[in-house]
């Protein structure tokens, strides 16, 4: 990033606080509505440096990685056979359309009635999620695969996993990125979804609890940031993936 | 100049193609087309906008099963994509997603080729299709448009066929450029030792690098003439201008002008153009 670039990123994150800070003020909600930036920052330090958030956080990365692991798995299998088969495409299409279609909210509390609180039903709830999006992105990169540089490839007697792996992959790359991006952001949505639903721990439940039995505004919205840094985190990593394998084209 | 025979015979026997047509029938593209290259020999095959002159390229590579018919080289059917046959497309078709360098080697790595023997191959190509090697490390889209096909002629070459069909090769270049990689292409011809058909657009072009100019007719595509070009090799601009050129493209002209003017006179004023 250029120094300008990171200088308007500072700068909007500061007039951000500024924002709500004076919402604060002017607003006079107390802090258990409203706590100000300065609480809510010296909160998450805390909740930091005494070990409340650490497990908390390290149940929800699992529940993402995993989700996010085998629903993308899935959506590039599936997604593949979509842009290939029209057969595939006619029969799946419906389920698929539907499955988005409902809401994960409603689905969660079904899912934690069937696998429990455990890991399992947090890891099927982000793979829900993760799927759809990352399905269409799959088949939009293979359809839009260059008809010419298939034929291309035939010509010098490409095999069916050469093709795929030298032609199909690296075009349907940027597309398939992208849906990457769309897909680790709604995996932590997952995660904390089905959290909700029922779970022993996790940034989800630490939500509740904070709002709950602990009555700890400052603490749900220090939890609230953390899972926003981790949405972030996870965005950028897949930006930097993204510069690294198709940056250069 | 080299004398080559033998090797890259191509023998093509009664082809008839036709493609089905969206809402069922067929159009038929090929007619009965025969037609035999020795080896080492250049024809160009030249014919009106849509008479199958690229058809008939992608059946001699394999790329399309005749409805009937044989094509074969040095006496062996072609049923498929041969290594025998190198292919170069109107346009450069290249990875844009790979060097110019992974490009020209890719023909290689499909064929299990190891790195070490790629590279080698690599500089032999370059050095053959005067590719700078410094370019050769950036990506297509850092090229120029001859740059490029320079490369998709040198990956054409990588296994080192015994013939190179190339289908309009050069048409997106701009008219000197194309002259001149009409006579570079003579060059590497006379030392790859393969066998070259050519289709092309344009008459001047088929005659300055021919041994022979084929005309084809409207769809669907017949051999209409087979004119030899009587012209001594090496070749060189200055003979675009030799009488014979004129008579020849004049006879060129004439079954051009026969064969399409039967079917879509619109047709036949696309053919023309870009010829003189």
């Amino acid at each position: 990033m250029t120094r300008s670039a990171v200088l308007s990123v500072v700068g909007a994150f500061v007039v951000f606080i500024l924002f709500w800070q004076v919402v604060v003020i002017v607003s006079g909600f107390p802090p258990f509505i409203l706590p100000a930036p300065g609480v809510v920052a010296m909160r998450l330090v805390r909740a930091w440096t005494d070990g409340t958030i650490q497990p908390h956080l390290a149940t929800t990365l699992v529940e993402v990685a995993l989700g996010f692991a085998v629903g993308a798995g899935l959506a590039l299998i599936v997604g593949y056979a979509l842009a290939r088969s029209a057969l595939v495409e006619r029969l799946l299409s419906p389920y698929l359309v539907a499955a988005q279609a409902t809401p994960i909210l409603a689905l969660a509390p079904l899912i934690a009635l069937w696998f429990g609180p455990g890991l399992v039903g947090k890891v099927l709830i982000c793979s829900l999620i993760v799927f759809f999006p990352m399905a269409v992105a799959t088949m939009v990169g293979i359809r839009s695969v260059d008809a010419r540089l298939l034929e291309l490839g035939r010509s010098l007697r490409a095999t069916r996993r050469q093709i795929l792996t030298t032609l199909e992959i690296p075009a349907a790359l940027p597309s398939i990125l992208g849906g990457m991006r769309v897909g680790v952001t709604l995996a932590v949505v997952g995660a904390i979804v089905g959290e909700w639903a029922g779970a022993e721990r996790g940034l989800g439940v630490l939500i509740n609890l904070a709002r709950g039995s602990l009555f700890d505004i400052p603490l749900m919205f220090a939890t609230l940031l953390t899972i926003a840094l981790v949405g972030i985190v996870l965005y950028l990593a897949v930006v930097l993936i993204e510069r690294r394998l198709v940056g250069a084209r | 100049m080299t004398v080559h025979v033998g090797a890259g015979a191509i023998d093509i026997r009664g082809v008839d193609l036709s493609f089905p047509v969206r809402g069922g029938g067929t159009l038929p593209v090929l007619d009965r087309v025969d037609l035999a290259v020795p080896g080492g020999g250049i024809v160009a095959l030249i014919g009106p906008n849509g008479c199958g002159k690229s058809t008939l390229l992608r059946v001699v590579a394999g790329l399309l099963r005749p409805d009937s018919g044989t094509v074969s080289l040095d006496g062996a059917p072609i049923d498929g994509p041969d290594p025998r046959v190198g292919l170069v497309f109107q346009e450069p078709r290249l990875l844009p997603w790979r060097s110019a360098a992974d490009n020209i080697t890719y023909p290689l790595e499909l064929a299990g080729w190891s790195a070490e023997r790629r590279r080698h191959r690599l500089a032999e190509l370059t050095d053959l299709v005067a590719l700078d090697e410094r370019v050769v490390a950036n990506r297509p889209a850092e090229l120029s448009g001859g740059t490029r096909q320079r490369v998709a002629l040198a990956r054409a070459l990588a296994l080192q066929p015994e013939v190179l069909l190339l289908d309009e090769p050069f048409s997106a270049l701009d008219a000197l450029s194309r002259e001149r990689f009409d006579l570079e292409l003579l060059r590497l011809w006379e030392r790859a030792a393969t066998t070259i058909v050519l289709v092309t657009h344009s008459i001047a072009e088929a005659i300055l690098v021919a041994d022979r100019v084929v005309v084809l007719s409207a769809r669907p595509g017949r051999v209409v003439a087979d004119l030899p070009v009587a012209l001594p090799r090496p070749r060189a601009i200055a003979d675009l201008d030799a009488a014979v050129l004129t008579d020849t493209a004049r006879e060129v002209r004439r079954h051009l002008g026969e064969s399409t003017d039967s079917a879509d006179s619109a047709d036949s004023a696309d053919g023309l153009e870009s010829t003189t």
